[in-house]
Protein backbone atom coordinates (compact mmCIF):
# COMPACT_ATOMS: atom_id res chain seq x y z
CA UNK A 1 0.00 0.00 0.00
CA UNK A 2 1.15 3.26 -0.84
CA UNK A 3 0.60 6.57 1.27
CA UNK A 4 -0.92 9.78 -0.53
CA UNK A 5 2.79 11.21 -0.89
CA UNK A 6 4.45 8.10 -2.60
CA UNK A 7 1.78 8.04 -4.82
CA UNK A 8 1.79 11.54 -5.91
CA UNK A 9 5.28 11.57 -6.06
CA UNK A 10 5.30 8.33 -8.38
CA UNK A 11 2.69 10.09 -10.53
CA UNK A 12 4.52 13.48 -10.80
CA UNK A 13 7.90 11.06 -11.91
CA UNK A 14 6.55 9.41 -14.49
CA UNK A 15 4.71 12.40 -16.09
CA UNK A 16 8.05 14.17 -16.04
CA UNK A 17 9.39 11.08 -17.83
CA UNK A 18 6.52 11.55 -19.58
CA UNK A 19 7.10 14.71 -21.11
CA UNK A 20 10.77 14.31 -21.58
CA UNK A 21 9.80 11.16 -24.04
CA UNK A 22 7.36 13.61 -25.63
CA UNK A 23 9.10 16.62 -25.73
CA UNK A 24 6.46 18.80 -23.41
CA UNK A 25 8.79 20.05 -20.81
CA UNK A 26 5.73 21.79 -19.14
CA UNK A 27 4.97 18.09 -17.55
CA UNK A 28 8.23 18.08 -15.76
CA UNK A 29 6.51 21.23 -13.79
CA UNK A 30 3.12 19.48 -13.02
CA UNK A 31 1.62 19.84 -10.00
CA UNK A 32 -1.36 18.34 -7.99
CA UNK A 33 -3.54 20.84 -9.72
CA UNK A 34 -2.24 19.81 -13.80
CA UNK A 35 -5.13 18.94 -15.82
CA UNK A 36 -4.31 15.39 -17.39
CA UNK A 37 -7.23 14.66 -19.65
CA UNK A 38 -10.01 16.41 -21.20
CA UNK A 39 -10.01 19.89 -21.51
CA UNK A 40 -7.18 22.23 -21.94
CA UNK A 41 -5.66 19.03 -20.47
CA UNK A 42 -1.58 18.33 -20.84
CA UNK A 43 -2.24 14.85 -22.42
CA UNK A 44 -4.17 13.57 -25.51
CA UNK A 45 -5.58 9.96 -25.58
CA UNK A 46 -3.02 7.41 -26.20
CA UNK A 47 -0.40 10.03 -23.82
CA UNK A 48 -2.60 9.00 -20.98
CA UNK A 49 -3.29 5.54 -22.02
CA UNK A 50 0.86 5.81 -21.87
CA UNK A 51 0.91 7.04 -18.24
CA UNK A 52 -1.72 4.66 -17.01
CA UNK A 53 0.39 1.87 -18.44
CA UNK A 54 3.80 3.23 -16.90
CA UNK A 55 2.06 3.88 -13.60
CA UNK A 56 1.15 0.28 -13.30
CA UNK A 57 4.26 -0.89 -13.94
CA UNK A 58 5.67 1.40 -11.40
CA UNK A 59 3.17 0.28 -8.96
CA UNK A 60 4.23 -3.08 -9.82
CA UNK A 61 7.73 -2.64 -8.82
CA UNK A 62 6.80 -0.22 -5.73
CA UNK A 63 4.50 -2.62 -3.93
CA UNK A 64 4.74 -6.35 -5.99
CA UNK A 65 0.92 -5.64 -6.58
CA UNK A 66 -0.57 -6.02 -9.97
CA UNK A 67 -3.09 -3.34 -10.35
CA UNK A 68 -5.16 -2.39 -13.45
CA UNK A 69 -5.99 1.62 -13.42
CA UNK A 70 -7.91 1.78 -16.10
CA UNK A 71 -11.32 -0.23 -15.90
CA UNK A 72 -14.99 0.08 -16.71
CA UNK A 73 -15.26 0.60 -13.03
CA UNK A 74 -13.05 3.76 -13.00
CA UNK A 75 -14.20 4.73 -16.29
CA UNK A 76 -17.65 4.76 -14.34
CA UNK A 77 -17.03 7.43 -11.83
CA UNK A 78 -19.07 10.76 -11.04
CA UNK A 79 -15.53 12.01 -11.39
CA UNK A 80 -12.88 10.52 -13.34
CA UNK A 81 -9.59 9.66 -11.31
CA UNK A 82 -7.86 10.52 -14.55
CA UNK A 83 -8.70 14.34 -14.78
CA UNK A 84 -6.20 15.88 -12.03
CA UNK A 85 -2.78 14.36 -10.84
CA UNK A 86 -4.04 14.89 -7.43
CA UNK A 87 -7.60 12.92 -8.17
CA UNK A 88 -4.92 10.30 -9.60
CA UNK A 89 -2.37 9.99 -6.70
CA UNK A 90 -5.97 9.19 -4.69
CA UNK A 91 -6.92 6.80 -7.09
CA UNK A 92 -3.82 5.12 -6.96
CA UNK A 93 -3.67 4.96 -3.08
CA UNK A 94 -7.54 3.45 -3.23
CA UNK A 95 -6.53 1.00 -5.60
CA UNK A 96 -3.34 0.00 -4.10
CA UNK A 97 -5.25 -0.47 -0.58
CA UNK A 98 -7.04 -3.31 -1.40
CA UNK B 1 10.75 -38.32 -65.16
CA UNK B 2 9.69 -39.09 -61.52
CA UNK B 3 11.28 -38.31 -58.42
CA UNK B 4 12.23 -41.73 -57.78
CA UNK B 5 13.62 -41.93 -60.97
CA UNK B 6 15.64 -39.12 -60.63
CA UNK B 7 16.94 -40.07 -56.96
CA UNK B 8 18.12 -43.55 -58.33
CA UNK B 9 19.90 -41.15 -61.20
CA UNK B 10 21.89 -39.50 -58.50
CA UNK B 11 22.78 -42.58 -57.27
CA UNK B 12 26.54 -42.09 -55.75
CA UNK B 13 26.10 -38.46 -55.02
CA UNK B 14 25.37 -37.48 -50.88
CA UNK B 15 21.75 -37.33 -50.52
CA UNK B 16 20.89 -36.42 -46.42
CA UNK B 17 23.53 -35.82 -43.93
CA UNK B 18 22.52 -35.53 -40.23
CA UNK B 19 23.64 -37.60 -36.61
CA UNK B 20 23.45 -40.88 -38.81
CA UNK B 21 26.24 -39.98 -40.94
CA UNK B 22 26.23 -39.56 -44.59
CA UNK B 23 23.40 -41.26 -47.02
CA UNK B 24 23.89 -41.18 -50.85
CA UNK B 25 21.25 -41.58 -53.55
CA UNK B 26 21.70 -45.15 -54.13
CA UNK B 27 21.56 -46.18 -50.58
CA UNK B 28 18.00 -43.90 -50.23
CA UNK B 29 17.06 -45.89 -53.51
CA UNK B 30 17.92 -49.07 -51.65
CA UNK B 31 16.17 -47.79 -47.77
CA UNK B 32 13.16 -47.29 -50.66
CA UNK B 33 12.89 -50.49 -52.15
CA UNK B 34 13.24 -52.28 -49.11
CA UNK B 35 10.07 -50.37 -47.75
CA UNK B 36 8.36 -51.20 -51.09
CA UNK B 37 9.42 -54.85 -50.22
CA UNK B 38 7.74 -54.63 -46.76
CA UNK B 39 5.08 -53.10 -47.74
CA UNK B 40 4.04 -55.67 -50.57
CA UNK B 41 4.54 -58.33 -47.86
CA UNK B 42 1.58 -56.62 -45.42
CA UNK B 43 -0.74 -57.32 -48.92
CA UNK B 44 -2.78 -54.69 -48.31
CA UNK B 45 -5.71 -54.45 -50.81
CA UNK B 46 -6.79 -51.14 -50.94
CA UNK B 47 -4.92 -48.24 -50.47
CA UNK B 48 -4.37 -47.54 -46.82
CA UNK B 49 -3.57 -44.91 -43.76
CA UNK B 50 -0.30 -44.92 -42.12
CA UNK B 51 1.08 -43.02 -39.51
CA UNK B 52 4.92 -41.82 -40.26
CA UNK B 53 6.43 -41.13 -37.15
CA UNK B 54 9.87 -39.72 -37.19
CA UNK B 55 11.92 -36.74 -37.60
CA UNK B 56 14.16 -35.80 -40.79
CA UNK B 57 16.30 -38.54 -41.93
CA UNK B 58 16.94 -41.46 -44.55
CA UNK B 59 14.13 -44.39 -43.26
CA UNK B 60 11.04 -41.55 -42.66
CA UNK B 61 12.22 -40.13 -46.56
CA UNK B 62 12.19 -43.76 -47.80
CA UNK B 63 8.87 -44.63 -46.16
CA UNK B 64 7.05 -41.37 -47.11
CA UNK B 65 8.12 -42.12 -51.12
CA UNK B 66 7.17 -46.05 -50.89
CA UNK B 67 4.02 -45.22 -49.56
CA UNK B 68 3.19 -42.02 -51.92
CA UNK B 69 4.41 -44.45 -55.12
CA UNK B 70 2.11 -47.51 -53.66
CA UNK B 71 -0.85 -45.13 -53.52
CA UNK B 72 -1.66 -45.16 -49.86
CA UNK B 73 -1.95 -41.99 -47.65
CA UNK B 74 0.72 -41.24 -45.41
CA UNK B 75 0.54 -38.54 -42.01
CA UNK B 76 4.15 -37.14 -41.31
CA UNK B 77 4.47 -37.20 -37.49
CA UNK B 78 7.09 -35.53 -35.11
CA UNK B 79 7.96 -33.43 -32.17
CA UNK B 80 5.45 -33.66 -29.49
CA UNK B 81 4.63 -37.59 -29.42
CA UNK B 82 2.16 -37.20 -26.39
CA UNK B 83 0.02 -35.26 -29.78
CA UNK B 84 0.52 -38.49 -31.97
CA UNK B 85 -2.16 -40.58 -30.00
CA UNK B 86 -5.28 -38.36 -31.07
CA UNK B 87 -4.23 -37.78 -34.08
CA UNK B 88 -3.85 -41.40 -35.40
CA UNK B 89 -7.23 -41.71 -34.23
CA UNK B 90 -8.48 -38.82 -35.96
CA UNK B 91 -7.13 -40.42 -39.60
CA UNK B 92 -8.01 -43.95 -38.51
CA UNK B 93 -4.60 -45.10 -39.38
CA UNK B 94 -3.94 -48.86 -39.56
CA UNK B 95 -0.52 -48.73 -39.68
CA UNK B 96 2.16 -47.01 -37.63
CA UNK B 97 5.78 -46.52 -39.11
CA UNK B 98 8.15 -45.83 -36.43
CA UNK B 99 11.31 -44.59 -38.53
CA UNK B 100 14.26 -43.52 -36.71
CA UNK B 101 17.89 -43.04 -38.91
CA UNK B 102 18.34 -46.14 -41.35
CA UNK B 103 15.70 -48.13 -38.97
CA UNK B 104 12.30 -49.20 -38.50
CA UNK B 105 9.73 -50.52 -37.06
CA UNK B 106 6.02 -51.21 -38.17
CA UNK B 107 3.73 -51.72 -35.87
CA UNK B 108 0.12 -52.49 -36.51
CA UNK B 109 -2.92 -50.36 -35.33
CA UNK B 110 -6.68 -51.85 -34.81
CA UNK B 111 -9.36 -49.20 -36.09
CA UNK B 112 -11.48 -49.12 -38.53
CA UNK B 113 -10.41 -48.07 -41.84
CA UNK B 114 -11.22 -44.94 -42.50
CA UNK B 115 -14.46 -44.64 -44.78
CA UNK B 116 -14.06 -40.65 -45.47
CA UNK B 117 -15.08 -39.46 -48.80
CA UNK B 118 -11.82 -37.39 -49.34
CA UNK B 119 -9.72 -40.61 -48.92
CA UNK B 120 -12.17 -42.12 -51.64
CA UNK B 121 -12.42 -39.69 -53.68
CA UNK B 122 -8.42 -39.95 -53.63
CA UNK B 123 -8.27 -43.82 -54.12
CA UNK B 124 -10.74 -43.73 -56.69
CA UNK B 125 -8.44 -41.22 -58.65
CA UNK B 126 -5.20 -43.82 -58.01
CA UNK B 127 -3.75 -40.87 -56.55
CA UNK B 128 -1.66 -41.27 -52.73
CA UNK B 129 -2.46 -38.61 -49.88
CA UNK B 130 -0.58 -36.47 -47.76
CA UNK B 131 -2.05 -35.82 -44.42
CA UNK B 132 -1.05 -32.60 -42.44
CA UNK B 133 -1.85 -31.42 -39.16
CA UNK B 134 -2.06 -26.80 -38.29
CA UNK B 135 -3.23 -26.20 -35.29
CA UNK B 136 -6.89 -24.69 -35.91
CA UNK B 137 -7.69 -21.83 -34.05
CA UNK B 138 -9.31 -23.01 -31.25
CA UNK B 139 -6.22 -25.26 -30.87
CA UNK B 140 -7.48 -28.87 -31.97
CA UNK B 141 -5.53 -29.76 -34.72
CA UNK B 142 -6.96 -30.12 -38.16
CA UNK B 143 -6.09 -32.82 -40.53
CA UNK B 144 -5.67 -31.52 -43.89
CA UNK B 145 -5.18 -34.14 -47.13
CA UNK B 146 -3.91 -33.47 -50.29
CA UNK B 147 -3.44 -35.17 -53.54
CA UNK B 148 0.15 -36.76 -52.87
CA UNK B 149 1.24 -38.12 -56.21
CA UNK B 150 0.18 -34.06 -57.81
CA UNK B 151 2.33 -32.50 -54.93
CA UNK B 152 5.27 -34.57 -56.02
CA UNK B 153 4.92 -34.32 -59.22
CA UNK B 154 5.31 -30.77 -59.21
CA UNK B 155 9.15 -31.36 -58.52
CA UNK B 156 9.74 -33.20 -61.81
CA UNK B 157 10.72 -30.17 -63.37
CA UNK B 158 13.83 -28.79 -60.97
CA UNK B 159 16.87 -28.81 -62.44
CA UNK B 160 20.10 -30.56 -60.85
CA UNK B 161 21.65 -28.39 -58.41
CA UNK B 162 24.52 -28.82 -56.06
CA UNK B 163 23.98 -26.17 -53.55
CA UNK B 164 23.85 -27.73 -50.09
CA UNK B 165 20.59 -26.92 -48.92
CA UNK B 166 19.67 -27.47 -44.59
CA UNK B 167 16.34 -28.37 -43.68
CA UNK B 168 14.88 -25.94 -40.36
CA UNK B 169 11.70 -27.00 -40.58
CA UNK B 170 10.54 -30.42 -39.65
CA UNK B 171 9.46 -33.46 -41.41
CA UNK B 172 5.42 -32.98 -40.33
CA UNK B 173 5.47 -29.38 -41.73
CA UNK B 174 4.52 -28.35 -45.37
CA UNK B 175 7.66 -26.41 -45.80
CA UNK B 176 10.21 -28.27 -44.31
CA UNK B 177 8.43 -31.44 -46.96
CA UNK B 178 9.05 -28.53 -49.75
CA UNK B 179 12.34 -28.23 -48.92
CA UNK B 180 12.99 -32.01 -48.46
CA UNK B 181 11.62 -32.56 -52.47
CA UNK B 182 13.38 -29.40 -53.63
CA UNK B 183 16.56 -30.79 -53.02
CA UNK B 184 15.82 -34.68 -53.71
CA UNK B 185 14.59 -33.48 -56.81
CA UNK B 186 17.45 -31.54 -57.79
CA UNK B 187 20.07 -34.39 -56.93
CA UNK B 188 21.13 -31.42 -54.02
CA UNK B 189 22.57 -32.62 -50.31
CA UNK B 190 20.40 -31.84 -47.36
CA UNK B 191 21.71 -31.25 -44.10
CA UNK B 192 19.62 -31.93 -40.78
CA UNK B 193 20.62 -30.32 -37.92
CA UNK B 194 20.85 -31.68 -34.50
CA UNK B 195 18.97 -28.83 -33.13
CA UNK B 196 17.22 -25.91 -34.35
CA UNK B 197 19.11 -23.83 -31.98
CA UNK B 198 20.56 -21.26 -33.65
CA UNK B 199 24.28 -21.88 -32.69
CA UNK B 200 23.94 -25.89 -33.56
CA UNK B 201 21.89 -24.69 -36.82
CA UNK B 202 25.39 -22.01 -37.09
CA UNK B 203 28.09 -24.84 -36.58
CA UNK B 204 25.78 -27.04 -39.18
CA UNK B 205 25.80 -24.73 -42.05
CA UNK B 206 29.84 -24.25 -41.17
CA UNK B 207 30.78 -27.68 -41.39
CA UNK B 208 28.71 -28.89 -44.07
CA UNK B 209 29.39 -25.09 -46.19
CA UNK B 210 25.31 -25.37 -46.52
CA UNK B 211 24.79 -23.03 -49.11
CA UNK B 212 20.44 -22.28 -49.10
CA UNK B 213 18.95 -21.95 -45.56
CA UNK B 214 15.20 -21.71 -45.51
CA UNK B 215 14.47 -20.06 -42.47
CA UNK B 216 11.52 -17.38 -40.99
CA UNK B 217 12.30 -14.10 -40.38
CA UNK B 218 11.97 -14.89 -36.27
CA UNK B 219 15.11 -17.61 -36.73
CA UNK B 220 16.86 -14.80 -38.61
CA UNK B 221 16.51 -12.89 -36.06
CA UNK B 222 17.76 -14.96 -33.39
CA UNK B 223 20.94 -16.06 -35.45
CA UNK B 224 21.62 -12.47 -35.79
CA UNK B 225 21.02 -12.01 -32.25
CA UNK B 226 23.36 -15.30 -31.11
CA UNK B 227 25.97 -13.91 -33.30
CA UNK B 228 27.12 -16.75 -35.61
CA UNK B 229 27.72 -14.89 -38.60
CA UNK B 230 30.76 -15.56 -38.87
CA UNK B 231 30.44 -19.47 -39.18
CA UNK B 232 27.59 -19.04 -41.79
CA UNK B 233 30.30 -17.35 -44.70
CA UNK B 234 28.94 -20.35 -47.12
CA UNK B 235 25.37 -19.38 -47.07
CA UNK B 236 24.42 -17.83 -51.32
CA UNK B 237 20.92 -17.65 -51.11
CA UNK B 238 18.65 -17.52 -47.84
CA UNK B 239 14.51 -17.94 -48.19
CA UNK B 240 12.35 -16.50 -45.97
CA UNK B 241 8.56 -17.13 -45.30
CA UNK B 242 5.83 -18.30 -43.09
CA UNK B 243 5.71 -14.62 -41.46
CA UNK B 244 5.80 -11.01 -42.72
CA UNK B 245 9.58 -10.05 -42.79
CA UNK B 246 10.27 -6.64 -40.64
CA UNK B 247 12.12 -4.22 -43.23
CA UNK B 248 14.04 -3.08 -40.62
CA UNK B 249 15.40 -6.89 -39.87
CA UNK B 250 15.78 -7.49 -43.91
CA UNK B 251 18.44 -4.40 -43.69
CA UNK B 252 20.18 -5.72 -40.84
CA UNK B 253 20.62 -9.07 -42.21
CA UNK B 254 21.58 -7.50 -45.84
CA UNK B 255 24.50 -5.73 -43.46
CA UNK B 256 25.54 -9.00 -41.96
CA UNK B 257 25.44 -11.00 -44.96
CA UNK B 258 26.29 -9.00 -47.87
CA UNK B 259 27.47 -11.71 -50.17
CA UNK B 260 23.20 -13.74 -49.58
CA UNK B 261 20.66 -13.56 -51.88
CA UNK B 262 17.45 -13.29 -49.73
CA UNK B 263 13.85 -14.97 -51.27
CA UNK B 264 10.92 -14.66 -50.14
CA UNK B 265 8.65 -17.58 -50.15
CA UNK B 266 5.37 -17.09 -49.87
CA UNK B 267 2.81 -20.73 -49.04
CA UNK B 268 -0.12 -22.12 -46.64
CA UNK B 269 -0.77 -25.12 -45.54
CA UNK B 270 -3.52 -25.72 -47.50
CA UNK B 271 -1.95 -24.06 -51.10
CA UNK B 272 1.77 -25.50 -51.01
CA UNK B 273 4.45 -23.24 -50.99
CA UNK B 274 5.44 -20.81 -54.23
CA UNK B 275 8.45 -19.16 -55.22
CA UNK B 276 8.30 -15.32 -55.11
CA UNK B 277 10.48 -12.37 -56.75
CA UNK B 278 11.10 -9.54 -55.25
CA UNK B 279 10.12 -6.68 -57.67
CA UNK B 280 13.46 -5.04 -56.57
CA UNK B 281 16.23 -6.04 -54.14
CA UNK B 282 15.77 -5.27 -51.11
CA UNK B 283 12.29 -4.84 -50.92
CA UNK B 284 9.23 -6.60 -48.73
CA UNK B 285 7.06 -6.62 -51.57
CA UNK B 286 6.65 -10.11 -53.83
CA UNK B 287 4.96 -10.87 -56.65
CA UNK B 288 3.91 -14.47 -57.54
CA UNK B 289 5.64 -16.15 -60.99
CA UNK B 290 4.02 -19.46 -60.42
CA UNK B 291 1.73 -20.80 -63.30
CA UNK B 292 0.24 -23.63 -61.27
CA UNK B 293 -1.14 -20.11 -58.56
CA UNK B 294 -3.55 -17.58 -59.02
CA UNK B 295 -3.83 -15.00 -57.00
CA UNK B 296 -6.79 -11.95 -56.52
CA UNK B 297 -7.23 -9.30 -53.31
CA UNK B 298 -10.83 -9.11 -51.82
CA UNK B 299 -11.21 -6.75 -49.39
CA UNK B 300 -7.25 -6.81 -48.93
CA UNK B 301 -7.20 -10.21 -48.02
CA UNK B 302 -4.87 -12.35 -50.10
CA UNK B 303 -6.72 -15.54 -52.21
CA UNK B 304 -5.37 -17.97 -53.48
CA UNK B 305 -5.95 -21.21 -55.76
CA UNK B 306 -3.17 -23.77 -57.15
CA UNK B 307 -3.02 -26.62 -58.77
CA UNK B 308 -1.27 -28.52 -55.62
CA UNK B 309 -3.64 -27.34 -52.92
CA UNK B 310 -5.02 -29.85 -50.75
CA UNK B 311 -8.19 -31.36 -51.29
CA UNK B 312 -10.27 -30.48 -47.40
CA UNK B 313 -10.06 -31.36 -44.10
CA UNK B 314 -10.42 -34.49 -42.57
CA UNK B 315 -12.45 -32.48 -39.16
CA UNK B 316 -13.21 -28.78 -40.21
CA UNK B 317 -15.80 -27.66 -42.64
CA UNK B 318 -14.32 -26.12 -46.24
CA UNK B 319 -15.54 -22.53 -45.37
CA UNK B 320 -12.29 -20.97 -46.06
CA UNK B 321 -12.58 -22.58 -49.33
CA UNK B 322 -14.87 -20.55 -52.26
CA UNK B 323 -17.26 -23.10 -54.56
CA UNK B 324 -14.92 -22.58 -57.39
CA UNK B 325 -11.98 -23.73 -55.62
CA UNK B 326 -10.63 -20.37 -54.05
CA UNK B 327 -8.73 -20.24 -50.79
CA UNK B 328 -9.19 -16.99 -48.34
CA UNK B 329 -5.51 -17.37 -46.45
CA UNK B 330 -6.65 -14.58 -44.10
CA UNK B 331 -3.57 -12.95 -45.34
CA UNK B 332 -3.96 -9.14 -44.95
CA UNK B 333 -2.06 -7.92 -47.95
CA UNK B 334 -0.94 -4.21 -49.63
CA UNK B 335 -0.83 -4.03 -53.24
CA UNK B 336 1.89 -2.62 -54.95
CA UNK B 337 3.01 -1.22 -58.10
CA UNK B 338 2.73 -4.08 -61.16
CA UNK B 339 1.31 -6.89 -59.60
CA UNK B 340 3.51 -6.80 -56.05
CA UNK B 341 2.04 -7.82 -53.06
CA UNK B 342 3.19 -7.11 -49.07
CA UNK B 343 2.23 -9.37 -46.46
CA UNK B 344 1.28 -7.53 -43.30
CA UNK B 345 -0.28 -9.94 -41.04
CA UNK B 346 -3.42 -11.94 -40.59
CA UNK B 347 -6.51 -10.36 -40.55
CA UNK B 348 -7.61 -10.83 -37.13
CA UNK B 349 -4.41 -9.60 -35.94
CA UNK B 350 -5.34 -5.82 -36.69
CA UNK B 351 -4.88 -3.82 -33.66
CA UNK B 352 -8.15 -0.89 -33.69
CA UNK B 353 -7.23 2.03 -31.35
CA UNK B 354 -10.18 3.91 -31.01
CA UNK B 355 -11.33 3.66 -34.77
CA UNK B 356 -7.92 3.74 -36.34
CA UNK B 357 -6.28 0.75 -37.26
CA UNK B 358 -2.44 -0.67 -37.62
CA UNK B 359 -0.95 -4.22 -38.01
CA UNK B 360 1.32 -5.35 -35.63
CA UNK B 361 4.49 -6.01 -38.12
CA UNK B 362 4.73 -2.45 -38.82
CA UNK B 363 5.48 -1.69 -35.01
CA UNK B 364 7.72 -4.72 -34.57
CA UNK B 365 9.71 -3.60 -37.46
CA UNK B 366 10.39 0.10 -35.73
CA UNK B 367 10.89 -1.86 -32.28
CA UNK B 368 13.44 -4.37 -33.70
CA UNK B 369 15.58 -1.50 -34.78
CA UNK B 370 15.86 -0.16 -31.76
CA UNK B 371 19.53 -1.03 -30.11
CA UNK B 372 19.36 -3.49 -27.22
CA UNK B 373 15.87 -5.16 -28.33
CA UNK B 374 17.11 -8.29 -29.11
CA UNK B 375 13.40 -9.54 -30.07
CA UNK B 376 9.56 -8.49 -29.30
CA UNK B 377 5.86 -9.01 -30.16
CA UNK B 378 3.04 -6.81 -30.64
CA UNK B 379 -0.14 -7.58 -29.77
CA UNK B 380 -3.27 -5.44 -29.21
CA UNK B 381 -4.57 -5.31 -25.48
CA UNK B 382 -8.22 -4.26 -24.55
CA UNK B 383 -8.44 -0.90 -23.09
CA UNK B 384 -11.86 1.20 -21.40
CA UNK B 385 -10.29 4.26 -22.99
CA UNK B 386 -9.05 3.54 -26.57
CA UNK B 387 -10.82 0.09 -27.16
CA UNK B 388 -7.95 -1.49 -27.87
CA UNK B 389 -4.07 0.04 -26.99
CA UNK B 390 -0.86 -1.43 -28.72
CA UNK B 391 1.26 -3.83 -26.29
CA UNK B 392 4.94 -4.99 -27.05
CA UNK B 393 6.87 -7.36 -25.24
CA UNK B 394 10.61 -6.72 -25.28
CA UNK B 395 13.46 -9.03 -24.99
CA UNK B 396 16.37 -7.40 -23.74
CA UNK B 397 19.47 -7.76 -22.09
CA UNK B 398 19.63 -3.93 -20.93
CA UNK B 399 20.56 -3.11 -17.43
CA UNK B 400 18.27 -0.40 -18.07
CA UNK B 401 14.58 -0.96 -18.81
CA UNK B 402 13.60 2.07 -18.12
CA UNK B 403 15.66 4.26 -20.16
CA UNK B 404 14.92 1.32 -23.10
CA UNK B 405 11.67 1.78 -22.93
CA UNK B 406 11.71 5.30 -23.56
CA UNK B 407 13.82 5.02 -26.50
CA UNK B 408 11.22 2.56 -27.56
CA UNK B 409 8.67 5.20 -27.78
CA UNK B 410 10.96 7.68 -29.21
CA UNK B 411 11.67 5.74 -32.04
CA UNK B 412 8.17 5.12 -32.52
CA UNK B 413 7.19 8.58 -32.39
CA UNK B 414 9.70 9.03 -34.93
CA UNK B 415 8.29 6.37 -37.51
CA UNK B 416 5.49 5.93 -36.53
CA UNK B 417 1.47 7.55 -36.13
CA UNK B 418 0.62 8.39 -33.04
CA UNK B 419 -2.16 6.00 -32.61
CA UNK B 420 0.41 3.49 -33.43
CA UNK B 421 2.90 4.04 -30.54
CA UNK B 422 2.95 1.09 -27.88
CA UNK B 423 1.18 2.27 -24.54
CA UNK B 424 2.80 -0.25 -22.71
CA UNK B 425 6.56 -1.76 -22.75
CA UNK B 426 6.80 -5.33 -21.11
CA UNK B 427 10.09 -6.66 -20.45
CA UNK B 428 10.00 -10.72 -20.70
CA UNK B 429 12.63 -13.53 -20.93
CA UNK B 430 11.44 -14.45 -24.20
CA UNK B 431 8.46 -14.54 -26.52
CA UNK B 432 6.75 -17.48 -27.59
CA UNK B 433 6.07 -18.22 -31.43
CA UNK B 434 6.42 -16.97 -34.89
CA UNK B 435 6.14 -13.18 -34.99
CA UNK B 436 2.62 -12.84 -36.55
CA UNK B 437 2.91 -16.58 -36.72
CA UNK B 438 1.14 -17.34 -40.15
CA UNK B 439 1.97 -21.37 -41.31
CA UNK B 440 -2.08 -23.11 -39.91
Amino acid sequence: MLTREQSLALVLRRLAALGRELGKPTLEKADEQTRLFGEAAALDSIGLVTLIADLEEDIRVATGKTVTLADEKAMSRLTSPFRRVDLLAEYVVEVTRN
Amino acid sequence: MSLLTRISSYSAKPALVGAWGVVTYAELTELIAKARRELVQLKLDRPTVFGLVGEHGPASTAWLLALAEAGHFVAPLSGNAAEHPAKLALINAQWIVVAEAKDWKLLPRVDEPSAHPLFARLAAQGAAGLVLFSSGTSGAPKAMVQDFSKLLASYESRHESDLVMLALLGFDHIGGLNTLFNSLAAGSLLVIPASRSPADVASTVARHRVAVLPASPTFLNLLLAAGVTAELASLRVITYGTEPMPESLLHRLKVAFPRVRFIQTFGTSETGITRTSSPEAGSTFLRFDDPDLEWKVIDDELWLRSRTQIAGYLNASNERFTADGWFRTGDKVEQGPNGSLRILGRMGEMINVGGEKLMPAEVESVVLGVPGVHDCRVHGEAHPLTGQTVAVDVVSFTTDQEALRSAIRIACRERLARHKIPTRVTFVPSVSGERMKKTR
